[in-house]
């Protein structure tokens, strides 16, 4: 459970290729601070589900308001930070 | 009433994707579980679009969107498609989950495509038809279902063309289950298959129709005088005689409990008609006979049969081919004749 920031960024890059199944993606290709949505990696509001989930079975951490996700997906650090200091597991 | 026409028609099934090379070239099996050949995707998909495309939807677009290309139809009246069972390998992926993880972790986008409509209504989305949306989910007659409801709109003129899918997957469970109730897997000469047919339907010709889709009949029953009759009263309504059909394409696939009907009723039904056949080829599924009215609507195209497609390898090579009537039946008790013709006739 104990990872570095750097670490963690790592395993979310790879967990969410696996779980949005980005095909030709690699973690390099995502950039720590790039918008996720919109621009960037060009998620939309069915991968923002697919990230809940993903919150919640992987750290542990429920969003009771799918809203918070607008701010919380802005990024993979946004993210990473977030989980870093809410995770259960 | 109006005249129908298969207009075009692409699969991607065991057989070489996209094409007729099956006509020449026929890929065969030894295995009772065979899955489609699938073409590389990526020239077709943006890598976004495909990600949350299963197998199913991306044949079913791919197949579909060639057949509006080949037809130049972009919005065809109707968008009917037949699935016996759906996006079943997302919805096992579902199921997985949910018995796996409970209720509360469930992939939304597995949930969103595991449904029997999903098809249907991402061909609408992808070609932007805001028309008669429709899906048959008949099990081993849904198909015949999907095609009758064309054949129905198009004769009374109600829609002018229809794009008619045939569209099934068989995931390595949902065979073994089949197996495990003694439908399928026990083949002598036979495997199962998966399905991806569009048909293009329509009631103009357009100079490269394939042929003329002439009638459709569907009984259910057990009662050989009653479809006897039905079959008779098929053909004169049709005004074709016994004598002018040139094959009868049908659905034996190597299960004894299957071909055994075929055997006790086509000698009756067909007396003297050259048998041919299609599921060697492209395998069982629930919407299998869309293929053999593919093998048959290119046969009548080509005006020729492949010695691979007879059932007697004996009976040689006719030429003047002007009508094939497909017959199918499912579990002895849902019978469908449908007959072709040349564009000719």
């Amino acid at each position: 459970m104990t990872c570095t920031m750097d670490e963690l960024i790592l395993k979310l890059k790879k967990e969410i290729i696996d779980v949005l199944n980005l095909e030709d993606i690699t973690p390099e290709d995502i950039t720590d601070d790039a918008p996720l949505f919109g621009e960037g990696l060009g998620l939309d509001s069915i991968d923002a589900l697919e990230l809940i989930v993903l919150m919640e079975k992987n750290y542990g951490i429920k969003l009771k308001d799918p809203s918070q996700g607008r701010e919380l997906f802005r990024s993979i650090r946004v993210m990473a930070d977030y989980i870093q200091a809410n995770r259960t597991k | 009433m109006n005249d129908i026409y298969i207009l075009a028609a692409r699969q991607i099934s065991a057989q070489s994707p996209l094409c007729e090379a099956w006509m020449d070239t026929p890929v065969s099996y030894d295995e009772a579980y065979v899955r489609s050949i699938d073409p590389d995707y990526k020239p077709y998909f943006a890598p976004n679009a495909a990600r949350r495309l299963g197998k199913i939807l991306k044949r079913a677009l791919l197949t579909s969107r060639q057949v509006m290309e080949a037809c130049r139809i972009p919005h065809p009246d109707a968008i009917i498609t037949a699935t016996g069972l759906g996006c079943i390998e997302n919805t096992g992926f579902f199921l997985d989950a949910l018995t796996r993880e409970g209720e509360e972790l469930l992939k939304p986008t597995h949930f969103m495509q595991s449904t029997h409509n999903t098809i249907s209504s991402l061909i609408a989305i992808d070609a932007h038809c805001h028309g008669y949306n429709s899906t048959y989910s008949h099990k081993g007659i849904s198909f015949e279902c999907a095609l009758l409801d064309a054949f129905m709109q198009l004769k009374n003129g109600s829609i002018q063309t229809a794009l008619v899918g045939a569209h099934d997957e068989m995931t390595p469970d949902y065979f073994k289950l089949l197996k495990r109730i003694g439908y399928l897997g026990h083949a002598t000469n036979g495997f199962s298959g998966e399905t991806a047919l569009a048909l293009m339907l329509g009631s103009v010709p357009n100079g490269q129709a394939l042929c003329r889709l002439q009638g459709i009949e569907m009984q259910y029953g057990t009662d050989r005088a009653a479809l006897q009759q039905t079959f008779g009263r098929f053909l004169q309504q049709l005004a074709v005689g016994p004598d002018d059909i040139d094959a009868v394409m049908i659905g034996v696939n190597g299960q004894a409990s299957n071909d055994r009907c075929y055997a006790e009723l086509c000698p009756v039904l067909f007396p003297g008609r050259k048998l041919i056949r299609y599921k060697h080829l492209f395998g069982e599924s629930y919407t299998a006979p869309g293929s053999g009215l593919y093998a048959a609507a290119v046969c009548l195209n080509r005006q020729r049969i492949p010695a691979h497609l007879r059932m007697h390898p004996s009976h040689t090579e006719q030429c003047g081919l002007r009508h094939i009537l497909l017959y199918n039946q499912f579990e002895n008790k849902n019978h469908s004749f449908i007959l072709l013709s040349s564009c000719g006739e």
